[in-house]
Parts: structure tokens; C-alpha cells; sequence
């Protein structure tokens, strides 16, 4: 992403938009990690994606839309995933998004990398053994 | 993705967010919730929609247009800021895009546009000139080719005010049809009308029809009186039409007449082109010639000797036509090439300046995590944005400097008139900006892009250049330089050659004298006496004239004012029938022209009037170098020769000294084997035909200064004597001289100014570096001051700085000269490729205007108050 690109639009909308963006860094790897493995089971829709975070976190984690649908459209846009218009189990046209090769890898790698930082966090969490 | 795709991307998230909203709204309604708070409590969970849209839709960004645009604004804004540094770059490119955009389109109207008649690939022409028989000849035989030709000649235009002389040319019958040329009114000349009897037509040109007929929209079907005969007007060629010169102002059907036999195939040799028959290839073309020159050979009246037209083929028309003009333009195109190389080079340069004191900049963009090649598109945006102003400016200054420049260039190059900015043109400029924005731009990157980010931001040193980007810098200029190098010394070595050309003795005086042709019909010449009496009339009347201190006659001015070609044989040297005779040019002059031209008679005597008479004995003089080959280390005087065809032999009575017959630098033509002289009178010899007195002759007059007026009194002195004859051509010597070296003084200037700007580009180029070198040791200076450094130890300091690099480009540019000299050596004149002179001269000079560079930022580096320096930053 590029500086001075807020700079371009309304200045209101700007500092809206920015809390956006705030928030997707925050959530961006686990988000990303929590889609792609989400996308392990198979095709599945923006709605879709999100209740089943929901459901499988217990519902602790309610996913924004205003970061959901940015990270889907940037996963695809780097390859990881990909769309296709289908009509869902309601009879409803939907866009379904699909975990590709690359994609998988790339759900290995950052899953890896989640359970070395959740290690160290954990290792400098845990009470002090000396 | 690209930007066409975008609208359907917009539907497509709209259509997603609404599947979302449409599902989320169903399920709560599945739970039991009415259908309305389902909706809305679907919408409230989903947030701002339009905000989620735009948001998804800044994830698309990186396709490409929309950052180019934002990439654009940028670069605006950087030129902007820096105004004075855009101008500097702007004006550069300008200059080299604009001077490359210029030579192109003569390259590309002389060699490259195809030839403005119909069909031009099919258009052939042959290598040599045949007579009118051998043509008639080809034009019968080949199966491949519609073979057409014409005689260029000239027509004294009477029964008007003044009479005038015209050039003409005399084509065949099918000469139009050939060509494919369509006339403005009436018609072209017919299959069949050269022959005898139906030849009494004229075609006009649209610049004779308008300056002598007024426009006339009735001259078709008026007759016109030329050379004594009658011809009737059948049409007018449109303006375009400038074949086979711009100066062609009529054409009239060849006078094809077997019954003359010495002229049917003895004189009047023709360039010879053709049409390609369809089907027919130029291979086939080809393979036709040896038989047809054998079929020739074989129908001559007289032997020809065996090696004629040996080497006769068929190329393609425009070849033909441009052949050797190809090499100076070529150079020229190079020459412009390099100029735009140094151009580029001095850009990269002052950017590369400005990526260094952006260095920080960039630093904070990267941890902000701007990808390395997005930053990389942002620095090209603002190369590429002063290349598209640079070249645009460029490519109006070649559009209204060609005129100039056609006006620079020799009034002979071939087709300059189809020079023109065109569509290719126009293209080549815009690939040359591409490229040229690409390449400067590409090299500070280079640098800029790879910037190490902990280190600058902490030192906070906007200045500190990486060791890469500083010798990235210095080697642009070592590069400018070098090319610098290359171009002076190839503009050095065209001047010199153009002095020696301008210098060099022609073999006769040149100071104050007129000359002028005088051109009686040939008919008036026919009957026996009448043209000697008028030319010694004439002589006589203008000797009496007010400052003229000499008169005489010539058939051909010097340096290719032309003279009869007469195969002759020498009695000392028999040739074998079928051997190659040999080839004499003969001046046909007055008495008096030598001493009026100052040619020195070596031995022997010259004419006198006696030898005119048509008693007197036949005699000639012949050429020094004439003499050496024929009677070497004898006496020529006494010796035999004779044309060819006739049986009388003709004494030699003197020698005179070598004269540039041919042009500025050679006596003769290659195919030529001597000169030699003959008295003007009743025997006088032309090519092929009986004896008799020629009736087109140059006078030159010796003036006791340069007297101009002089041209406006001969005219009335011939209209006195005949007032239908034409005076033609009125110039002093020295000009006509001055025009024969129009060529490559033309090469000469252009290449100059080349050189010139290059020299310049140069030395702003190193002011530019050197001085930025100063400021960024700003510090660094002040320190040594402040230890008690010298003034003129940091003036020297500075100056090594800039010597070391003219040193390195100067030594590599003196290499590149010696190969890349070399493919201009045909353009050179008394001068080797490699003259040491010249290569020394430009190496001085080049070090000097470094010096002179980086004189003025050392000077600056001296006043440096060590005080301010270190509180500097």
C-alpha cells in the first residue's frame, strides 16, 4: 500500500477508512489463517466463511465484514484462493471461494508460523521456573 | 487485471454483498424472526455497506492504470517542486529527441518511404546507361520487365518575351505508364509516341505551367515552340511528380530514330528502369540481363568493346536511386544517436541527484512498506512524464525545423522532397521517448530502489549518497564524456576534410570569373559557319565590355560541368578490336580559355585562332596525367589520336596541367581514361556524331573584380546579336565550385552542431555532478578548512575530482573513435579516419571544458566558511 493515497479522497470517509485498515492489520495473518483453513472444507461463500468462524470459535470471534471481504478479495487477488458464481443449498446465487494449490501452502506455512508465535507467547506467558 | 474489467468487478461486488445480506436476512428469518427486523438486524451486523465496498474495492488497487495515474500525479508534483531541474531535463530531452526525430525523417523520406508512384516494390531499375538502340532493344526482349527510359536534356523555350532555357527530359513511349504517373490535365505519353513523326508533343510540370502559362486551365492543345520546333501541349503533371528531378519542368517523347546511327547508339546513354511484369521476380529479372546485353552486343554497327555493361543487373528502383546517400545519413542518424545517449545520460544524472537527497524519503516509504517495485514505477512516473514533455516538445521543434534543415541539406540528396513528418516518424519519436524515459529513469533506480533502510534513517542524513549511487554518477559522465568524444572528433574530422576540399588547388584560378551558358538551337548550329560567327561576335562584343579582362568558350564548365565522351584510339597504343577503348573527355574551348582559367600549357603551345579554320590542321591538346599515361617519358608532341569512328588523325601540340574535370577532388570520372582539348570551330568532335561546331558553350569571363552587373549586360549584348537565344546560368566560379562541396559541407555543419550541443550537454553534465559533489561535501570541505587546508589545495582537490573523470572518458571515447571513424571514412577527404591531429585536439579540448566545468563549483567549494559548514545539517 502506498502513502498519501488517503490523502486523496474526503477527509471524513479518510479517518472511517482508516479504522478499517486499523483493524484488518490487527486481524491480518490470523484472519487470513482462519479463512484459508475455513476454505479446507471445502468451497464456500462470504457468509458461509463467517458463521462458520463464528460457530467454530464458539462464538468468540465475530468476524467484521468490512475486514472479511477485503481479505477474500486480496487472498484472491494473490492466488490463494479462488471465486466462482454457484448457486447455493438455497437456491441463491452466491460466489464461492476456494482454496487453491498455492493456497494450501500457504495455509501450511501460516499455520506454522501460528504455532510458533502462540508457542512463544505462550513460553513468555508461562510463570517463571527458576 | 485491467481496467475495462472494473465495472464488472463493481456489479460483482455489489451482487456479493447482496447474496450476504439476502442470506444472513434468511437465516434470522428461519429462527422466527419477521422478515423486516431479519433484513434490517442482517444489515446492522453486516456495518456500512458502501464503506465495506470501498474498503474491498482499495484490495483491487495495484491494477496497474490506477496506480500509473496516481504514479503520474506524483511525478507532477515532484516536477513541481523542482521546476528549475525539470526545465534543465526537459530542454535535454528535447534537444536530443527533437535533433533525432529531425535526421529520422530525412532517413526515412530518402531511404525508407516507398516511391510515390503506383505499385513502388515493383519498380526496378538497371545499374548502367545504355543508348537509345541497345534500350530498344531490352524493351523488346525481356519477358520479366516493362523496360522503360529517359534523356535528360535541355529546351530553349521561344516565341516568348525572353527566351529561357528549360530542362526537360525526353522519356519513351511507356516511360508514364511505368511509372505508373497520372497527370493533373489531359494526358501522359502514349506507347508509340517516340517514334519519329509522332513526337511533337510536350508534357508541362505543374511549376512550368503555373510560372509560364499562368495556370492556363486551356494549355492543352497550345502549341509551344522548343528548341526551334513546334510541339503541342497534351497535359501538366501534378506538383508531386518530380521525376527524374525536382528540376524537370517538361517531358517530351524520346526521338527514337535508327537512321542516325551514331546517335542511336553512341550518345545518349539513359538510366534504364522497369516495371516487374506480374508473376515476374527480380531473381528472374536478373537472369535475363546476359542474354539481352549479348543480344546487344551482337546488333551493334561496330564493335563494342567485351567488357561493356559487364556488371549490368536489375535492383529495386529506390536502391538505386538512394544508393549513396545511404553511408551520410546513416552517420547522421548515429551522430544524433550518441547525442541523444549523452542526453539521456545527463538526465539519469540530475535524477539520480535527486534520488540520493530522497533517499530518506524512499527509506520511510519502504518501512511503511511500500513494495520496492511500486516505489521503483513512482520514480519512473516522473522520468517517464519529463520524457513524454521532452519528446513532445522535441517532435514540435523537428516539425517546424525541418524546413530548415531541408534547406541545410544539398539541393541534390535524392527524393528530398518526400522528406516529411509522417506517421512513422510521429512513431519513431514516441518509441524513442518510450525508451529514452525508460532508460534514464531505469538507471537511478537502480540505486534508489535499493537503499539500506536502518542506516539512513538513523544517520538522518538526506545526503549521505551510497558508494553505488556516486559511482553510478560518475560513471554517466566518464560515458557522457567518452561519447562526447566520439562525436567532436567525428565533427573535427569532417571539417578538416571540408577545409581541404575548400582549399584544395582545382588546377585552375577561380577568383573573379562569371560564367554564363549561352544555348543556340542545335538547329541554328547545323548550317556550316553560322554558330562560329556568332560565337566570335559574341566574345569580341563582350571583351569590349567595361571591366572584363578575358573571354572564352567551353563546352562544360570544370569540377562535372560535363564535356563530349569520345572513344578514341592513340596511334602509340593500338587496341584489339573487342579491347576496351579508351574513353577521352574533350573540352571543346576558345583560344583563350586557358589563359583565362589560368590553366599552364606545360609544353608545346596552345590554340590560336588559325587552328579554327576549316583549312587548318587538326589539332589537340592533351592533359599532363593524360600524357604521362599514354607517352610516358616521351615527348607527346607530335603524337597521333582520333576518335574512334573516323579515320583522321589529330596532332598533339601541347600539354597543359591537370584540371578537377570530374568533381572537387578527381580529374576524371573512373570509367574515363583522359582529357583532352580541342579548338572550337568547324572540326570540333561530339560523341558519335560528324564533325561540326556544338552549339551549347559555357563563357567565362575574367573580371577585374566581382562584377554582378555584368550577367545583366551579356544578356543584352546576345539579344543583340540573336534575341532568340537563351543566357542560362549565370554564377561566378568560385560558387559553382562552392556548390560541388555543398554535400559535405552540409555533412560538415550538421555533424558540428552535434558535436556542439553534445559538447555542451557535456559540460552541464559535469558542472551538474561536480557541483553536487561539492554541496554533499559541504561538511567535509569545512572540516579541512578549519585544519588549515589551503584555498587552492581545495580548488585542486575539486578540480582532480572532475580531471579524473574527463581523463577516464576521454581515453575511452578516443577507443570508441577509432572504430566507430572508421565507418565514415568514405565521407573524408585528405584526412585518415585516425588523424592523429584531430584525435589529440579533441582530447585537449575535452579536457579543458571538464576543467572549465568543474572550475566554477571548485571555486565555490574554496569560499566554504568552515563555521556554517559544520553547523550545516
Amino acid at each position: 500500500m502506498s502513502i498519501g493515497r488517503n490523502r486523496l479522497k474526503g477527509k471524513s470517509m479518510a479517518e472511517k477508512r482508516e479504522r478499517y485498515q486499523n483493524r484488518i492489520e490487527l486481524l491480518q495473518g490470523t484472519l487470513d489463517l482462519l479463512i484459508l483453513q475455513t476454505l479446507q472444507w471445502g468451497p464456500q461463500h462470504g457468509y458461509g466463511i463467517s458463521v462458520a468462524i463464528r460457530n467454530r470459535s464458539g462464538e468468540l470471534l465475530q468476524v467484521d465484514t468490512g475486514s472479511l471481504y477485503p481479505a477474500l478479495h486480496r487472498l484472491e487477488k494473490q492466488k490463494w484462493i479462488k471465486a466462482e458464481w454457484r448457486i447455493s443449498e438455497n437456491k441463491q446465487r452466491a460466489k464461492f471461494y476456494q482454496l487453491t494449490a498455492s493456497g494450501k501452502k500457504q495455509l501450511t506455512r501460516e499455520r506454522s508460523k501460528w504455532s510458533q508465535l502462540s508457542d512463544a507467547i505462550a513460553g513468555v506467558l508461562q510463570p517463571d521456573e527458576k | 487485471m485491467s481496467f475495462w474489467r472494473r465495472k464488472g468487478r463493481d456489479a460483482e461486488l455489489e451482487e456479493e454483498v447482496r447474496s450476504h445480506l439476502e442470506m444472513a436476512a434468511r437465516e434470522r428469518a428461519g429462527r422466527g424472526e419477521k422478515r423486516e427486523d431479519a433484513e434490517r438486524a442482517a444489515r446492522r451486523e453486516f456495518g456500512n455497506v458502501g464503506l465495506v465496498k470501498d474498503v474491498t474495492r482499495d484490495m483491487w488497487k495495484g491494477m496497474w492504470l490506477e496506480d500509473l495515474w496516481q504514479d503520474l500525479r506524483y511525478g507532477l508534483r515532484m516536477v513541481r517542486r523542482n521546476p528549475g531541474f525539470a526545465a534543465l531535463a526537459i530542454l535535454t530531452l528535447m534537444l536530443g529527441i527533437g535533433a533525432n526525430t529531425a535526421i529520422f525523417s530525412v532517413v526515412n523520406g530518402v531511404l525508407l518511404r516507398p516511391l510515390p508512384y503506383a505499385q513502388p516494390d515493383r519498380l526496378v531499375a538497371i545499374n548502367y546507361y545504355f543508348p537509345m538502340g541497345p534500350y530498344v532493344i531490352m524493351r523488346d526482349q525481356s519477358r520479366t520487365m516493362e523496360i522503360a527510359a529517359n534523356d535528360d536534356s535541355e529546351f530553349n523555350l521561344t516565341g516568348v518575351e525572353t527566351p529561357v532555357r528549360l530542362t526537360g527530359s525526353a522519356v519513351s513511349g511507356n516511360w508514364f505508364a511505368v511509372l505508373g504517373a497520372k497527370p493533373e490535365i489531359g494526358r501522359t505519353i502514349h506507347e508509340g509516341e517516340d517514334q519519329p513523326g509522332k513526337d511533337q508533343l510536350v508534357l508541362l510540370s505543374h511549376s512550368l505551367w503555373e510560372r509560364r502559362f499562368g495556370s492556363d486551365p486551356n494549355i492543352v492543345g497550345r502549341w509551344i515552340t522548343l528548341e526551334g520546333t513546334r510541339r503541342q501541349v497534351i497535359g501538366v503533371m501534378p506538383a508531386e511528380f518530380r521525376y527524374p528531378s525536382p528540376k524537370t519542368e517538361l517531358w517530351v517523347p524520346l526521338h527514337l530514330d535508327p537512321r542516325k546511327a551514331g546517335v542511336y547508339w553512341g550518345s545518349s546513354y539513359m538510366p534504364i528502369i522497369g516495371r516487374l511484369r506480374p508473376g515476374a521476380t527480380l531473381g528472374q529479372a536478373r537472369a535475363e540481363i546476359a542474354p539481352m546485353r549479348a543480344k546487344i552486343m551482337s546488333a551493334y554497327p561496330w564493335r563494342m568493346p567485351d567488357n561493356t555493361w559487364k556488371a549490368a543487373t536489375v535492383l529495386p528502383m529506390q536502391e538505386l536511386l538512394v544508393g549513396n546517400v545511404r553511408t551520410k545519413l546513416l552517420v547522421l542518424l548515429g551522430a544524433v544517436g550518441l547525442l541523444l545517449l549523452i542526453a539521456c545520460a545527463n538526465v539519469a544524472n540530475l535524477l539520480l541527484a535527486r534520488a540520493i537527497t530522497r533517499q530518506k524519503e524512499v527509506a520511510v516509504r519502504t518501512a511503511l512498506g511500500a513494495g520496492r517495485w511500486r516505489l521503483a514505477r513512482q520514480l519512473m512516473a516522473e522520468s517517464m512524464l519529463l520524457t513524454v514533455i521532452g519528446g513532445w516538445l522535441g517532435f514540435l521543434a523537428a516539425t517546424y525545423g525541418l524546413p530548415i534543415l531541408k534547406a541545410t541539406l544539398p539541393t541534390d540528396l535524392p527524393r528530398l522532397a518526400d522528406v516529411a513528418v509522417d506517421n512513422l516518424v510521429l512513431a519513431f519519436t514516441a518509441l524513442l521517448a518510450a525508451v529514452t524515459g525508460i532508460v534514464f529513469g531505469l538507471l537511478p533506480m537502480l540505486t534508489a530502489a535499493r537503499v539500506d533502510l536502518t542506516k539512513t534513517m538513523k544517520t538522518g542524513d538526506e545526503r549521505s549518497g551510497t558508494s553505488g549511487s556516486r559511482r553510478l554518477s560518475d560513471a554517466l559522465i566518464v560515458a557522457q564524456v567518452a561519447v562526447s568524444v566520439v562525436l567532436v572528433i567525428g565533427a573535427g574530422l569532417l571539417v578538416k576534410s571540408l577545409w581541404n576540399l575548400s582549399t584544395l588547388n582545382p588546377g585552375f584560378q577561380r577568383e573573379y570569373v562569371l560564367t554564363a551558358r549561352i544555348t543556340p538551337n542545335e538547329s541554328f548550329c547545323e548550317v556550316a559557319g553560322r554558330c562560329q560567327a556568332f560565337y566570335a561576335e559574341l566574345l569580341s562584343r563582350v571583351r569590349a565590355l567595361p571591366g572584363v579582362k578575358g573571354v572564352a568558350a567551353v563546352n562544360g564548365l570544370p569540377v562535372g560541368g560535363g564535356a563530349e565522351v569520345v572513344p578514341s584510339q592513340v596511334e602509340a597504343h593500338p587496341t584489339e578490336p573487342g579491347a576496351h577503348t579508351p574513353m577521352f573527355w574533350e573540352k571543346i574551348i576558345t583560344p583563350d580559355y586557358l589563359s583565362t582559367l589560368g590553366i599552364p600549357v606545360l609544353r608545346g603551345r596552345g590554340f590560336t585562332a588559325a587552328d579554327s579554320a576549316p583549312s587548318a590542321q587538326r589539332v589537340v591538346l592533351v592533359s599532363r596525367s593524360t600524357a604521362e599515361r599514354y607517352w610516358p617519358g616521351r615527348d607527346p608532341i607530335g603524337e597521333h589520336v582520333r576518335p574512334a569512328w573516323m579515320s583522321q588523325w589529330w596532332t598533339v601540340v601541347g600539354v597543359v596541367g591537370d584540371v578537377r574535370e570530374n568533381d572537387i577532388t578527381t580529374d576524371i570520372a573512373d570509367w574515363i581514361d583522359g582529357v583532352t582539348y580541342m579548338p572550337y570551330g568547324p572540326h570540333a568532335v561530339q560523341s558519335h556524331g560528324p564533325e561540326g561546331t556544338p552549339a551549347e558553350m559555357t563563357l567565362v569571363m575574367k573580371t577585374s573584380e566581382d562584377r554582378w552587373q555584368l550577367g545583366g549586360e551579356l544578356q543584352t549584348v546576345v539579344a543583340g546579336l540573336n534575341h532568340e537565344v537563351p543566357v542560362s546560368r549565370v554564377e561566378t566560379l568560385a560558387g559553382w565550385i562552392a556548390e560541388a562541396v555543398s554535400g559535405p559541407r552540409s555533412t560538415a555543419s550538421l555533424f558540428s552542431l552535434f558535436a556542439g550541443l553534445a559538447l555542451l550537454l557535456g559540460a552541464v553534465g559535469i558542472y551538474g555532478v561536480i557541483s553536487y559533489s561539492v554541496a554533499q561535501r559541504t561538511r567535509e570541505i569545512g572540516i579541512r578548512i578549519a585544519l588549515g587546508a589551503r584555498r587552492h589545495e581545495v580548488l585542486m582537490m575539486i578540480l582532480r575530482q572532475g580531471a579524473r573523470l574527463a581523463f577516464a572518458g576521454v581515453a575511452i571515447g578516443l577507443l570508441g573513435a577509432l572504430l566507430l571513424t572508421q565507418l565514415m571514412a568514405s565521407l573524408l577527404y585528405g584526412v585518415g579516419a585516425r588523424d592523429p591531429m584531430t584525435y589529440a585536439a579533441v582530447a585537449i579540448l575535452l579536457v579543458l571544458v571538464a576543467l572549465a566545468a568543474s572550475y566554477l563549483p571548485a571555486r565555490r567549494a574554496t569560499r566554504v566558511d568552515p563555521v556554517v559548514a559544520l553547523r550545516y545539517e
